[in-house]
């Protein structure tokens, strides 16, 4: 930053001799230049990133297309059931595409878009300098991202779910770029117009949530696309001008953005950044969920069910449940997943169905444990109440089974419509419901990601074994818990014996979930043989 | 500077509509200081983050050097310095390049030799070169407040500036917080610390659920003996 004079200064303690303010980009300019210079960034090393992250992206969506493309060769062409109701893929995938705009949307909400988080927020915010440079980076980044994101999965899922090719997927690729820009600009105009971050997001969940409510819909009335649809050519390039003026208009908004807005959604990216780095999948929850928490004050809860120690704990774990509109919306969309797969003839096979059920099951689990979660980050309260851990843990499960227990209705009666017995289905989710449960507080519990085990090779790079242990704890419950299931699907028939299995695997998933032990098995051989040990020599 | 620094009439701040304390009433002239006194939580950095434009009034008037709050206003940020409890630091800036970033980004000359004197007068000289994540936890606390002397102001905000500080430092702050006085410069600051009120206030404001009452200096500060006694 250079020094030249310039006029006099308003301000009447004047420390120093007034000069002029330098322009945003010398306050970046000198940020990075001191950053750089302790961090040994060079263009050497800057291109050496650049290259590594261009051949992980394309190496990650080669993979990705293999397997749609293996996905699609293992479709059936032709429904191996008779539903009664029918959807095509085109169809499945524009629902698809309507969902990850709400994902979009409610991102950005979160996100901010435009923010400054930290550092940023504490010393630059603060200076007399135009916003706007100081903010643009960030600014531009974020439509940028939404843009290369949105066009990967839409031509991943054109090019290999639909077997799209050339100028096709080329062009639903820019289409898809546009809109995932122009959702993110338009997110960042309602922000520089004061609209709440929360509401944003609150529209985005609501987007997400009718997606599937609106595929149940299309599939009743037996209405469907054959392709994904496309702007025409002259209509891409009219709203490729459209979204630069937005742009150009976001830009000269961008000093209108409040500090505490911009400080909110800072601090929320960068909490989100670090929980996403670190595979801390819990912490990334808490992110996304407090970002959007709505400033109005809460409803007084009267707790009228909080009539003890034990029906308090399900009480809060309710209200945590009630109070967050991303997680009941969450548990919608995920129940209405099962259904959807059920009704496109394509992935109404027994793979399709058991992949539906333990991805959707696993989306709505996550969504019921977030007293849980807050529990476990918070311990203090659960500690005043004359209960001990098992039992606290034992009532967590209260208010997963609870709101697991209509997903399982919903997504385990399509499968049953899909087999033709609705019934024994809906016996068999109920008796499953305890797993997800247990599932879900297992891994609420689950310690922080372990990054100092052991490394393992693969091809895709060094694996931490530690981390992967961690982040199996919930999912191991969900896999060996649900074997009944499993085979059930897989021979698209429910018998009596079935059902009771599920019951007993159920009540150990409870037991194992109820557990307040830390580490492996082996860890805890390994520990109590070394304090027989110490035991032995201090005999001795 | 003519206009009051700071007029708060019925001021009522708080979150989602909720008020957190009573309603605020005074006046800070030029050159003078006006402490915010209360318990824990009874909503004294509330009202100084409404004062900085960090948070919507609920009602009543503010005023801030003659103008309503408007935090994006350049001019507002030119002449409102504040020191909250933000614990955020550039990680690879050194405790002398983020003064100077302050310094320069308000347009002052000469900030290489400022920069130094308030790291003599701050005590913090033999970490000019440190990175925030080698300071202690009160030495970054006085890396805020000579951020706050660092640059041109006409009010100047403190959230308990006390904090974190040992009882020499909080001298030389309350010298600091004098001179700035003498120089046609407001203080706004909330604290806890009676011996930081008789030296340095004008007034002082006890923020309460009930109601808020201005209060002499002393009469302020043997408040806060009783309640932290």
């Amino acid at each position: 930053m250079s020094e030249a004079a310039g006029e006099a200064l308003d301000p009447v303690v004047l420390p120093g001799r007034p000069g002029e303010i330098p322009a945003a980009r010398d306050i970046r300019r000198f940020t990075a230049q001191a950053a750089n210079a302790r961090g040994g960034a060079s263009i050497g090393s800057l291109l050496a990133s650049v290259y590594y992250a261009v051949i992980s992206l394309g190496i990650a969506i080669g993979m990705a297309l293999g397997f749609t493309q293996a996905m699609r060769v293992a479709l059936p062409p032709e429904p191996d059931v008779e539903a009664p109701a029918n959807l095509s893929l085109a169809t499945l995938v524009v629902v698809i595409v309507v969902a990850l705009v709400g994902v979009l949307v409610s991102l950005a909400g979160r996100l901010g878009p435009v923010g400054a988080g930290g550092a940023e927020a504490a010393w630059w915010l603060p200076l007399p300098v135009d916003r706007r440079g100081l903010l643009r980076p960030a600014a531009r980044r974020l439509p940028l991202v939404a843009a290369l994101v949105l066009a990967i999965l839409v031509g991943l899922l054109d090019a290999g779910l639909l077997d799209d090719v050339g100028p096709r997927v080329a062009h639903v690729i820019i289409t898809s770029a546009l809109v995932g820009a122009g959702i993110v600009l338009l997110a960042a105009l309602a922000q520089s117009a004061g609209v709440s971050r929360s509401a944003t997001a609150l529209a985005g969940d609501l987007i997400l949530a009718a997606a599937p409510v609106a595929a149940v819909g299309l599939a009743l009335a037996d209405w469907s696309v054959d392709e994904v649809p496309t702007l025409p050519w002259f209509g891409a390039a009219l709203a490729a001008l459209l979204l630069a003026a937005v742009a150009v208009l976001v830009d000269r908004r961008l000093h209108r953005i409040p500090t505490r807005s911009l400080r909110e959604s800072g601090s929320v990216a960068t909490q989100a950044v670090g929980a996403a780095v670190s595979l801390d999948s819990r912490e990334l929850g808490r992110a996304l969920t407090d970002g959007a928490a709505s400033s109005t004050r809460r409803r007084l809860s009267r707790l009228r069910t909080a009539r003890g120690p034990a029906t308090a704990v399900v009480t809060a774990d309710l209200v945590v449940l009630r109070r967050s509109v991303r997680h009941v919306v969450q548990l919608v969309v995920a129940a209405l997943v099962p259904v959807l797969v059920t009704s496109v003839p394509e992935l109404a096979s027994s793979g399709g169905v058991l992949l539906a059920l333990l991805v959707s099951g696993y989306v709505a689990m996550s969504a019921t444990g977030e007293g849980a979660r807050r529990a476990q980050m918070a311990p203090v309260l659960d500690r005043l109440l004359p209960l001990d851990a098992k039992t606290v843990r034992r009532l967590r499960m209260v208010v997963p089974g609870l709101a697991m227990l209509p997903w399982s209705v919903v997504a385990f009666a399509s499968v049953g419509r899909w087999t033709g017995d609705v019934a024994g289905w809906v016996v068999l989710g109920v008796a499953a419901t305890p797993v997800w449960a247990a599932a879900a507080v297992r891994s609420s519990y689950r310690p922080a990601p372990d990054w100092g085990g052991p490394l393992v090779s693969t091809p895709m790079g060094a694996l931490p074994t530690g981390v992967g242990a961690v982040l199996a704890r919930g999912p191991d419950v969900v896999v060996l818990g649900l074997l009944p299931v499993w085979i059930a699907v897989l021979l698209r028939h429910v018998g009596p014996t079935m059902v009771v299995i599920q019951a007993g695997l159920a009540s150990i998933a409870v037991a194992v979930a109820s557990s307040i032990a830390t580490g492996t098995m082996m860890e805890r051989m390994l520990a109590s043989q070394e304090e027989l040990d110490k035991a032995k020599k201090a005999n001795r | 500077m003519s206009k009051p620094a700071v007029r708060a009439q019925d001021l009522l701040v708080g979150y989602g509509g909720a008020p957190v304390c009573a309603p605020v009433t005074f006046t800070l002239g030029p050159g003078k200081a006006v402490a915010l006194v209360g318990a824990n939580g009874s909503g004294k950095s509330t009202v100084l983050r409404a004062v900085i434009g960090l948070l919507e009034p609920t009602s009543g008037k503010l005023q801030v050097l003659g103008d309503e709050v408007d935090e994006r206003d350049v001019s507002f940020r030119r002449q409102v310095a504040s020191v909250l409890d933000d614990d955020a630091y550039f990680p690879a800036l050194t405790v002398h390049e983020h003064l100077y970033l302050t310094a320069r980004g308000h347009g002052v000359l000469g900030a290489d030799a400022l920069v130094g004197e308030l790291l003599e007068e701050f005590g913090l000289t033999e970490h000019a070169r440190s990175l925030p994540v080698a300071l202690s936890s009160g030495q970054r606390r006085r890396l805020l407040l000579a951020a706050g002397f660092v640059r041109p102001r006409s009010l100047l905000v403190l959230d308990e500036p006390e904090q974190r500080l040992d009882r020499a430092m909080r001298d030389r702050l309350a010298a600091r917080l004098v001179a700035e006085k003498r120089a046609g410069g407001s203080v706004l600051l909330a604290t806890h610390d009676p011996d930081l009120v008789t030296a340095v206030a004008d007034r002082a404001v006890h923020v309460a659920d009930d109601v808020t009452r201005v209060l002499a200096p002393a009469e302020a500060a043997a408040l806060i003996s009783r309640e932290n006694p």
